[in-house]
């Protein structure tokens, strides 16, 4: 199974995006009021929305797609078109230019894209704990993540924000550094090689296949962006923030449902997506109820954000140098309503 | 003086172009507001190309590894290729099919196997530049070989000549203009089959070719750099191409002058 960002087409695919921007102008779009001379929101009234997806429809997008077959986003009043994603696609891009209302990316994405003048704003936090790691054999016997550095082979992509926080963090020597294609196949033949991975992706493969995956958290090494953040354009928010507060509620009450019975939501996940079978399903909506639910959503509602995590992040990334001053926290996200 | 005037004729066209145009591009960026990291504008490439002239002279240097060996591959399989199928049609028949595989698959899709039969790194890049870039000299060196002038071919087996002598004398001196466009099809061809390649069989850290370079710029959301490293890219394969273009020409004038 290929997994995350195995950007092969994804420099083609974004320049062929490019030419929106030229071909509309690109001016700033004044939105025909939704849901029609309305206003609020009616069943059946609104405008559709579409919700653009990073990634294949897995268990990590559960919640939206519960929300759309419990009927949560319809009580809403709204009438949402969930695009499920694959490699390469340029989520930031497409909802900064309105081809998607909403979309789901990892939350230094939507600093980067701010930093170079994007105006997208962070709604909902899926993830509060990143669920990226780096995987290696555990008969390697190694207790600390600095470790996969010193020996063996270890794919990554180098763009990554948090491979460059890993670099600059810990002194690498030794281990041969090579891009990460997407799979476990070099997994699977080699002990001493290691790789990038997403806890409910590649460590439940591998797994499944006999190996002795282990995997350390990036976010233990203290590194952790909120994950399959919900954005949307911030003039959206300006002009219409009853519909976005409706899908941000709507997608909650989605999430709250798929935590407490993946079972439904993964039977049709399963129809969607045929690189996972339903063992495969099970297994990885359990690996992220940790990383989705946490004490601090006991507390502020599933999805909150919280401004100083906001502004760690900031903080790493100008001391990564991926961007060159601090952006302003407070404009770049909302974080829902606690219910 | 008449060559300075080629010269000019040929150079001035294309260059005015593209100052306008990207005049127009950077006016048009600036006016409509457009954010960087969607468009970036004209200079702001320039500047990222400039800044980051280590970085892309080294990765510059790894894809071209990558693509000349992949190119020298091409040659020396392809032409030997061309002429085995030159030799029968039944062979031709026979082969012929399976070198358009080559032509037609995914290199995309290949490159994983790739790495896992090769390892990262320049064996890898290189047979993906390789597989990308051979069907063209082994089309147009057996297309070459099978329009030689009849009437020499009966001369030559009048004389009795031997299959080698054959060849080398008569067969591959009339196919040089033909296998020159396979060669200068084959040179832009390879630099994309190692780019493609290095999208997952590249080494990402110290010797990382143009491809992991794009790739990471468009991680980081730095389009500037990522056309700049994307030019960079078509520039490689326009001066192997213009160096392929150059040899052919010569070797042209020099088989020409000995008729």
């Amino acid at each position: 199974m290929i997994h995350r960002s195995a950007s092969l087409v994804a420099g083609c695919r974004w320049l062929s995006l490019l030419a929106l921007p030229l071909a509309f102008g690109c001016h700033k779009k004044t939105e025909p009021a939704p849901g029609g001379p309305g206003a609020t929101p009616a069943a059946g009234a609104a405008a559709p929305i579409t919700l653009a997806l990073n990634w294949l429809p897995e268990p990590e997008f559960g919640g939206f797609y519960a929300a759309r077959e419990d009927g949560a986003y319809k009580r809403a009043g709204l009438d949402v078109h969930v695009q499920g994603g694959g490699a390469g696609v340029p989520v930031v891009q497409m909802v900064a230019t309105g081809r998607a209302d909403f979309g789901t990316v990892t939350a230094d994405e939507l600093v980067l894209a701010r930093a170079r003048g994007g105006d997208v704003v962070a709604v909902f936090a899926t993830f509060q704990t990143a669920p990226h790691g780096i995987m290696v054999h555990s008969s390697r016997g190694l207790t600390r993540i600095e470790q996969a550095f010193d020996s063996g082979t270890l794919a990554l992509e180098t763009g990554l924000p948090y491979i460059a926080y890993l670099r600059q963090k810990f002194h690498w020597s030794g281990a041969k550094i090579v891009a990460y294609d997407g799979g476990i196949a070099h997994f699977l033949t080699d002990p001493m090689f290691g790789q990038q991975c997403y806890i409910t992706s590649e460590p439940i493969l591998a797994r499944q296949k006999g190996s002795d995956p282990q995997v350390f958290l990036i976010a233990d090494a203290g590194f952790n962006p909120y994950t399959t953040v919900v954005i949307t354009r911030g003039e959206l928010v300006k002009q219409n923030p009853d519909r976005v507060r409706a899908f941000v509620a709507a997608t909650a009450a989605g999430w709250r449902d798929y935590l407490d019975d993946p079972g439904p939501t993964n039977k049709m996940l399963g129809t969607l997506n045929h690189a996972m079978d339903a063992p495969t399903l099970v297994a990885a909506a359990k690996a992220q109820l940790p990383l989705i639910e946490t004490a601090e959503t006991k507390r502020l509602g599933l999805g909150a954000m919280t401004r100083a995590r906001w502004q760690t992040l900031v903080e790493q990334l100008v001391s990564l140098k991926l961007i060159d001053h601090a952006i302003d926290v407070d404009t770049a996200f909302v974080s829902p309503e606690a219910r | 003086m008449g060559s300075t005037k080629r010269a000019f004729d040929t150079f001035i066209p294309p260059l005015l172009t593209l100052l306008l145009v990207g005049v127009v591009w950077e006016a048009a960026v600036r006016v409509l507001a457009v954010p960087a990291f969607l468009v970036p504008r004209p200079t702001a490439v320039l500047a990222a190309g400039w800044n980051e002239r280590v970085l892309l002279a080294s990765a510059v240097t790894t894809t071209a590894a990558g693509a000349l060996s992949g190119f020298a591959l091409s040659l020396i399989f392809g032409t030997v290729a061309g002429l085995f199928l030159s030799l029968s049609r039944t062979l031709e028949r026979a082969l012929y099919p399976y070198a358009l595989f080559l032509q037609t698959v995914p290199i995309v899709a290949v490159a994983p196997l790739l790495v896992l039969w090769f390892g990262p790194g320049l064996r890898a890049v290189s047979v993906s530049a390789f597989i990308v870039s051979v069907f063209p000299i082994i089309a147009n060196t057996l297309a070459g070989l099978r329009g030689v002038d009849a009437r020499l071919t009966d001369l030559f087996r009048l004389y009795g000549a031997n299959t080698a002598d054959s060849l080398l004398k008569l067969g591959l001196p009339s196919a040089v203009p033909s296998m020159a466009t396979g060669w200068r099809v084959a040179s832009g061809l390879a630099v994309i089959g190692a780019l493609v390649g290095e999208f997952v069989a590249g080494f990402s850290e110290g010797s990382a070719g143009l491809g992991i370079t794009v790739l990471a710029a468009y991680r980081q959301l730095r389009t500037d750099l990522l056309f700049a490293t994307v030019i960079l890219a078509s520039l490689l394969g326009l001066s192997l191409f213009a160096a392929v273009s150059l040899f052919s020409n010569r070797l042209l004038r020099r088989l020409r002058a000995r008729v």
